[in-house]
């Protein structure tokens, strides 16, 4: 151990006491951290990379229980009582979160909550506090410090609470700040910004971090080390230069590999229109109610799209952007204004006059989750299509057919006869996937279907997708926020915000030549964050 | 805030009118009346007395005589005790039933917190699951039940309370009636208090405040247990209202003078005039709570804002 | 990592998974098999038990419980003494052997035949014989000894309490039951269509609701007795027609926000019709919640139902419900505290079963643990 290591992990194991016996999280991890160095933790969900630090800081839940050897400058910290540890936590060793808009209280005034650590660690009372509290909220470039000290947290956006986070983690100029996925729930904008403001702090005033994440290719940019976790265990660790250029453990070169790769090529110009739609509009009415007027808010603004057979159009916006209304809008799932036409006729309105077109015009949703019957077995839910469109078909026709499709998205027909719980999010997803091509499309809605995915699983939903459409001339209106998964599966790009499209244009201008500044801001947040590729 | 609280108490009235509309039609279309005695009066005296109360003018005309009546705050004249008016009935019975309410709710809500924040904080400890054991005890078992054995043990057996009666001067008269009105309460209360104590236990921003290393009391009395008294309040506004109204139960074990045996006895006695105003009278307790509960929930959670 | 390997686990369903729960839950099971018998008992207890419920045993008037069958063995001669007494007769002779007794009788006058008449007419005795002698003086009278149990004693009318308990379980669990499930159909079908339509049909729908919920139930209940007569029939419509409010709501509420769940939309972009999604989404899906707020119904029937046989506005007598047996209890509790005691143990226990059981359903049902 050289000098100056303030934070040494040793056979750290986590286990949790569940109904179905114990569960070790993490299984032997050992680390360490020098002084105003950056550690990077990857690794995807369950690999127990949070509950790596929520057990050195004395946060595991419950029924956990952390055994090995936790020393922060020399001394044991790892199982430490409340009061001990309380000298430590939230003055040397500080933590954010991944969760800004539930991390504060809601029920406190940010002032208030910034001067808890003050006042606890430094004993300042809260008068001495507050000079202190705006000087770390212009530190971490909250605008008008004066005026927002006395805010509440639900009167800030996500972005400035966790920059209040952070404020509150450097307040007792902490030596070491753990940050556990302290962008994951941001738009991709927020997220560079964010990650700039933190490797500006650690230049500024030197302390050292943990950063714990799913996305390697994140903390590129500042880390010194990483260690790639994987079930429990480090399976990788090292300089960030040697993780990144010559990664051993094939699970570190499979989470660099992750990234989706390749184009798609426009469709022949000779391809028939399918579904068009012009100057669609979609207002929602917001609350309003007994003695109120109703307001309104206009989701969609009079877009107009074209999508032709085979084509992808990729749709790409930050979070109330408007992208999924639209979606939904085109497949006449939504009241909307304007027109929409399939092969040049206008689709109806009404639910029993759709159901002739339901068919040929399909959707896959975000949450995999969400999106299956937890009551239905797999095989029902697959079928549930072939019920209502095929209804003279015969059950055991139904059932070969159900098999069928699993095996097209890569499962095995014998599991048409399990529930969804019984599924990860991958193999849910690709249920979903089977459900909507047992009708045979010719169109498919994907509302961000990889956003809820580890990253490796991504690129085989993002490969299945590919594949279907090659071999059935299928086409998508892809909607998503990840620009790296958009630019690798679209060939023509929408960029929307506030209901209205940005700028649009075939994949390569819009990516390499955006005429927008919007559209520019969000390649540029998105380059900055852009994942690494190996040299090779 | 002036504002909304006008404008809540502007919007109660249509609410308590579709009410004492709906009572007074429901009331006055039932069969019998209020001088169906055993021997049926003289013809004449009953002709007599229902000039007297106006019961032989067309319904819609009593019905706008009675609105009339009530807008100025008079209830009417009790048909069955004629000596009183129902505003006089309310301004005898209403302090007991306020006073023993009262002092339940008050034993209730801070049993109730104290309980269920212990519970919370030694959760699945013996404590804990002896505090829930007695609240699922204290919900399940009916104050008809409790009374009684209330009654009998502290009354009868044991002879160190009196089993029943009332009276204005003595406070142990109060106890027992006071007992049965809380002790279910504090059940509720205490698990509601343990449920929400729980939840933001495990609630993120209570997670900050440990990994911030604040002292436990002030995680769990600063940061969790505010958050945990918000549906508390909720549930307080009708439990308020209808301690606080009497309860025919607890007046019947106990005979007290109280107004919650009006509504039974106003009913079966067709006396119209009080159970019209135990109906209004439970109305406006329940529109001013509920307001009360809307205000409080508004000072402790600063998300709410009316406007 | 491949996304097709699968453990070899069996296959279960989110209601085996839920059944194994319960199973593994010892004081919801528990409650469980009470429940079953107090409801065995309330159905076939009344049919098996020697006393009617509205048998009235004059001598055993307020008799407190025992073990011990009644007439004690002291008791025997006093009542055998009092009866020949009334008989006008006298005994000479009077022996108790086991469940027999023999008397021997003397008179002034020629004894009557129909002196076995006072014996007869004795809940004490059975089978009285009189052999007279030549003279019609004297006589040899045998009867049996009528032994009966009162486990939990008499009313003051001298009934067995332990049967009007049983009757008593009966009512209250019919009544808790049929107003459930009235309630549940009533309830289920409302909430579902308010909240499935939603807009403004569901504002109007749940303004009802509202309106309805601040008026006072037992106006409602007295309102319905007054117009219909007190019957049986009428208390239950009446609990039933109150708890619906509830249930309507719940439904409602499930159905809301099951109606914004991923895979109800998934089957409107399928093409599924109304009544398809209400039958494979919606319906099993807010079946859990329903079925555990059931369980919590129950009890509130069979509460509302005691309060108001309690309040003298439910069962009537000699038909009787552990409400009104309560009140009954209450009255007499000075000197005779089993008539309270034993009732208000039985309610305390259906109740205090019923809510485990619930609040077991609800843990292994709860869909928070996937």
């Amino acid at each position: 151990m050289s000098d100056n290591t303030i934070l040494s992990v040793r056979d750290l194991r986590v286990t949790f006491q569940t109904n179905d016996g114990p569960v070790e999280a993490v299984k032997g991890v050992n680390l360490d951290l020098k002084s105003g160095e950056t550690l990077a933790i990857v690794g995807e969900s369950g690999s127990g990379k949070s509950q790596t630090t929520m057990a050195l800081m004395g946060l595991l839940a419950a029924n956990g229980k952390a055994t090995g050897s936790v020393k922060y400058r020399d001394r044991e910290v790892l199982n430490l009582s409340e009061r001990e540890l309380n000298k430590i936590r939230g003055k040397k060793i500080t933590m954010i979160f991944q969760e800004p808009m539930t991390s504060l209280d809601p029920l406190y005034r940010i002032g208030d909550q910034l001067a808890e650590p003050l006042r606890y660690h430094a004993g300042m009372s809260r008068r001495q506090a507050r000079p202190r509290i705006l000087e770390l909220l212009r530190l971490v470039g909250i605008p008008d410090p004066e005026r927002r000290i006395d805010s509440y947290p639900h009167e800030m956006s996500g972005g400035q609470r966790q920059r209040v986070m952070i404020a509150m983690a450097l307040a007792n100029d902490p030596d070491i700040l753990i940050a556990d996925e302290p962008t994951t729930a941001l738009d991709v904008t927020i997220q560079a910004q964010i990650l700039e403001l933190l490797a500006d702090l650690q230049k500024r005033l030197g302390m050292a971090i943990v950063f714990i994440t799913h996305d390697l290719g994140i903390v590129r940019r500042f880390a010194d080390h990483v260690a790639v976790m994987r079930r429990g265990e480090v399976v990788e660790d090292g300089t960030a230069e040697a993780v990144f250029t010559a990664p051993k453990h094939p699970y570190t070169r499979m989470l660099l590999d992750a990234e989706p790769e390749g184009q798609k090529l426009p469709p022949a110009p000779d391809a028939p229109e399918l579904l068009r739609g012009d100057k669609v509009h979609v207002t929602f009415p917001l609350g309003g109610g007994f003695l109120k007027k109703p307001t309104y808010l206009q989701a969609v603004k009079g877009i107009s799209v074209n999508l032709r057979e085979g084509q992808t159009i990729g749709v790409v916006g930050e979070s109330g952007s408007g992208k999924s209304t639209l979606g939904r809008a085109l497949l006449r799932l939504t009241e909307s204004e304007g027109r929409v036409a399939w092969l040049g006729t206008e689709l109806p309105h009404g639910i029993d006059e759709m159901r002739p077109f339901r068919h040929q015009l399909q959707l896959v949703f975000q949450d995999p989750f969400g999106s299956l019957s937890p009551r239905m077995t797999v095989g029902q839910i697959i079928t549930e299509g072939l019920l209502i469109h095929e209804p003279s078909m015969s059950r055991a026709e139904r059932n070969t057919r159900a098999g069928e499709a699993l095996e097209e998205v890569g499962l095995d027909a014998s599991m048409r006869n399990r529930y969804p719980h019984e599924f990860s999010g991958g193999q849910r997803q690709r249920i979903a996937i089977a459900r909507t091509m047992i009708l045979r499309p010719r169109v498919i809605v994907l509302d961000e279907p990889t956003s809820a995915l580890d990253r490796s699983v991504q690129k085989q939903i993002v490969t299945l997708l590919r594949d279907l459409q090659l071999k059935y001339k299928l086409s998508y209106f892809f909607i998503s926020h990840d620009l790296s998964v958009v630019r690798a599966l679209a060939d023509h790009i929408i960029v929307m915000k506030s209901g209205e499209i940005v700028e649009e244009g075939p994949t390569e201008q819009v990516f390499d030549a955006p005429r927008e500044d919007y559209t520019r801001r969000l390649m540029e947040a998105a380059l900055s964050t852009e994942r690494f590729r190996p040299a090779s | 805030m002036l504002g909304y609280t006008l404008r809540r108490m502007a919007s109660a009235v249509p609410t308590i009118f579709i009410i004492v509309t709906l009572t007074f039609f429901a009331i006055r279309i039932a069969p019998g009346g209020p001088f169906d005695l055993e021997r049926p009066l003289d013809p004449l005296i009953l002709a007599n007395l229902q000039r007297a109360y106006n019961l032989d003018a067309p319904l819609w005309q009593q019905y706008l005589m009675y609105l009339g009546n009530l807008i100025q705050g008079d209830l009417g004249p009790s048909f069955t005790r004629r000596d009183f008016s129902v505003n006089e009935l309310f301004a005898q019975g209403l302090p007991v039933s306020i006073l023993l309410g009262g002092l339940a709710l008050l034993a209730a809500t801070i049993f109730g917190i104290i309980l269920g924040a212990i519970a919370a904080l030694k959760q699945n400890s013996w404590l804990d699951n002896l505090i829930v054991a007695i609240a699922t005890l204290g919900i399940t078992t009916p104050n008809f039940v409790i009374a009684p054995l209330l009654s009998l043990f502290f009354g009868v057996i044991l002879g160190v309370l009196p089993a029943g009666g009332w009276s204005n001067a003595n406070p142990a008269y109060w106890i027992l009636p006071v007992i049965t009105l809380a002790l279910p309460q504090v059940a509720v209360i205490a698990r509601l208090v343990r449920g929400a104590t729980v939840e933001a236990l495990r609630a993120n921003h209570v997670r900050t405040a440990r990994a911030y290393g604040l002292p436990a009391r002030v995680v769990v009395g600063v940061h969790a247990l505010r958050a945990a008294m918000l549906p508390t309040v909720s549930y307080l506004g009708p439990t308020a209202a209808a301690l606080l109204t009497g309860s025919v139960v607890v007046e019947t074990v106990f005979g007290l003078p109280g107004v919650g045996r009006y509504f039974v006895q106003g009913a079966l006695g067709r006396d119209y005039t009080l159970v019209m105003g135990t109906v209004v009278v439970i109305a406006v307790f329940v529109v001013i709570f509920n307001l009360l509960v809307d205000l409080a929930y508004a000072w402790l959670d600063p998300r709410v804002r009316y406007d | 990592m491949t996304d097709a390997t699968m453990t070899a686990a069996p296959s279960r369903s989110l209601w085996q998974d839920a059944w194994i729960r319960l199973k593994k839950n010892r004081a919801a099971l528990a409650s469980l098999v009470v429940l079953v018998v107090l409801g065995l008992a309330g159905a076939i207890g009344p049919m098996i038990s020697p006393h009617p419920y509205g048998a009235i045993y004059q001598q055993y008037v307020r008799v407190p419980p025992s073990l011990e069958a009644y007439p004690r063995a002291d008791e025997i001669e006093p009542a055998v003494t009092d009866l020949i007494r009334r008989a006008r007769v006298d005994a000479t002779e009077t022996e108790v052997s086991g469940d027999t007794v023999t008397v021997q009788i003397a008179s002034d006058q020629p004894i009557d035949e129909r002196v076995v008449r006072y014996f007869q007419r004795s809940d004490q005795f059975f089978n009285p014989e009189l052999e007279l002698a030549g003279d019609g003086l004297s006589g040899t009278l045998t009867m049996g000894v009528e032994r009966n149990y009162f486990f939990l004693g008499t009313d003051n009318l001298g009934r067995d309490m332990l049967s009007r308990i049983l009757i008593g379980v009966r009512i209250s669990l019919a009544i808790g039951l049929l107003a459930s499930a009235m309630a549940l159909v009533l309830g289920v079908t409302y909430g579902a269509i308010s909240g499935y339509l939603g807009g403004r049909v569901d504002n109007v729908m749940m303004r009802i609701v509202d309106i309805l919920y601040s008026l006072p139930f037992i106006f409602f209940v007295i309102l319905l007795l007054v117009f219909f007569g007190r019957s049986l029939l009428i208390i239950f419509i009446a609990i039933g027609a109150t708890e619906w409010l509830d249930m309507a709501r719940i439904v409602r509420g499930q159905t809301l926000s099951l109606k914004r769940r991923e895979f109800v939309q998934a089957a409107e972009a399928l093409g599924a019709t109304r009544a398809g999604i209400l039958k494979r989404h919606i319906i099993p899906n807010a079946l859990g919640p329903v079925i555990v707020f059931v369980t919590l119904l129950v009890p509130k029937a069979i509460l509302a139902e005691s309060l108001l046989s309690f309040l003298g506005l439910g069962v009537q007598d000699p038909m009787t419900s552990l409400g009104l047996l309560i009140s009954e209890g209450a009255q007499n509790m000075r000197g005779a505290s089993w008539q309270l005691i034993g009732p208000a143990a039985v309610l305390t226990v259906i109740l205090f079963a019923l809510n485990f059981l619930g609040d077991g359903l609800r843990d292994s049902l709860d869909p928070k643990e996937r």
